[in-house]
């Protein structure tokens, strides 16, 4: 969505027109119920949490800055719901075993059954790795590697400096590594 | 030619991402070349990013979209804003009228008695938001 039309919309929903909060919802749902997921661990707390922050999000409209983008102030909004959830007693990450919401990319036609099972072993052992790592270490993977951001857009979402960023990242790797060995995967 | 710097953990991350400006990129480029340890480290986290590339989600469909519980609460707060700025214009013009002392005696108890019955309510949902927020946190 372009940044005039979001601010446009954000206005309008400061206005007092709530109908104007659908678009921003049906745009940054797809990306927020990744991220949410991938934080959760599972559909359920992951859909609680991103309906959550949408409604704080629309809540604290008043105080969000036009001139800054809408998309990582939101994310952070949805992070710090899911880390809250994660510390309250209602939600603890629970990765729901090859479940049917967390799909692979679609086949390739030329993979065999066979190269299939394997994609979907190694996809549940990946989600097994997340699982023993700690939220910290886990949050800044699923950014940048199912989200995609950027160093300064994590930096933003997080509220910690690039150079931590860095770092986290690299501590995050080398602990989802030792998780992966423990689970039994060898070293490439 | 000069050794390269050592490279960071954080230099390294940044090689891995593509977040390296082209200087620091060759310079890392020379470090790699040099350290087979560095080229088998920045191999094993190539192929742990590559695992990831295999995991996606289904997209939000309008049948499974957050939107119609989000709806539910954002339109409520509004109605909500309304009632209250009502509420409040009801009240203060009741408090006009009492302060004047236009309307009889009888008026003014009954004006009166809903005004404190309207603050009560206000002050027990005021109440309930404050243990559910408690609770939460």
């Amino acid at each position: 969505m372009r940044p005039e039309l979001e601010r446009e919309l954000i206005r309008k929903c400061r206005a007092g027109d709530p109908r104007f909060y659908e678009p921003l919802v049906r745009a940054y749902e797809p990306a927020g119920l990744r991220l949410s997921i991938a934080m959760m661990g599972n559909a359920e707390d992951a859909e609680d949490a991103l309906q959550e922050a949408f409604v704080k999000t629309y809540d604290s409209l008043h105080r969000f800055d036009l001139r800054k983008p809408f998309g990582p102030w939101f994310f952070q909004i949805l992070r710090n719901q899911c880390r809250d959830m994660l510390r309250s007693r209602k939600a603890k990450f629970r990765v729901e075993s090859l479940d049917e919401r967390l799909e692979s990319r679609p086949a390739d036609p030329e993979d065999g059954p066979e190269r299939a099972r394997q994609r979907n072993a190694a996809r549940e052992l990946l989600w097994a790795g997340l699982e023993r790592i700690g939220d910290e270490h886990r949050e800044v993977l699923v950014l940048k590697e199912l989200q995609g951001f950027r160093y300064a857009e994590i930096a933003q979402i997080l509220e910690i400096p690039e150079g931590t960023v860095a770092s986290r990242l690299f501590h995050a790797r080398q602990a989802l590594q030792a998780a992966l060995v423990e689970l039994g995967v060898e070293g490439p | 030619m000069s050794a390269p710097g050592p490279v960071s953990e954080q230099d390294l991350m940044r090689y891995l991402d593509g977040e390296l400006p082209p200087a620091e990129r060759a310079r890392v480029d020379t470090a790699l070349d040099a350290s087979p340890e560095l080229r088998a480290q920045l191999e094993n986290f190539r192929s742990l990013r590559a695992g990831f590339h295999d995991l996606t989600f289904p997209p939000a469909g309008p049948d499974r979209s957050v939107w119609d519980r989000v709806a539910v609460r954002v339109f409520r707060s509004s109605e909500r804003m309304f009632i209250g700025i009502g509420v409040g214009l009801w009240l203060a013009y009741g408090a006009y009228e009492l302060s004047t002392g236009r309307s009889d005696a009888w008026t003014r108890v009954a004006v009166g008695g809903m005004a404190i019955g309207v603050l009560v309510l206000f002050a027990l949902v005021i109440r309930d938001r404050y243990r559910t927020w408690s609770d939460d946190v």
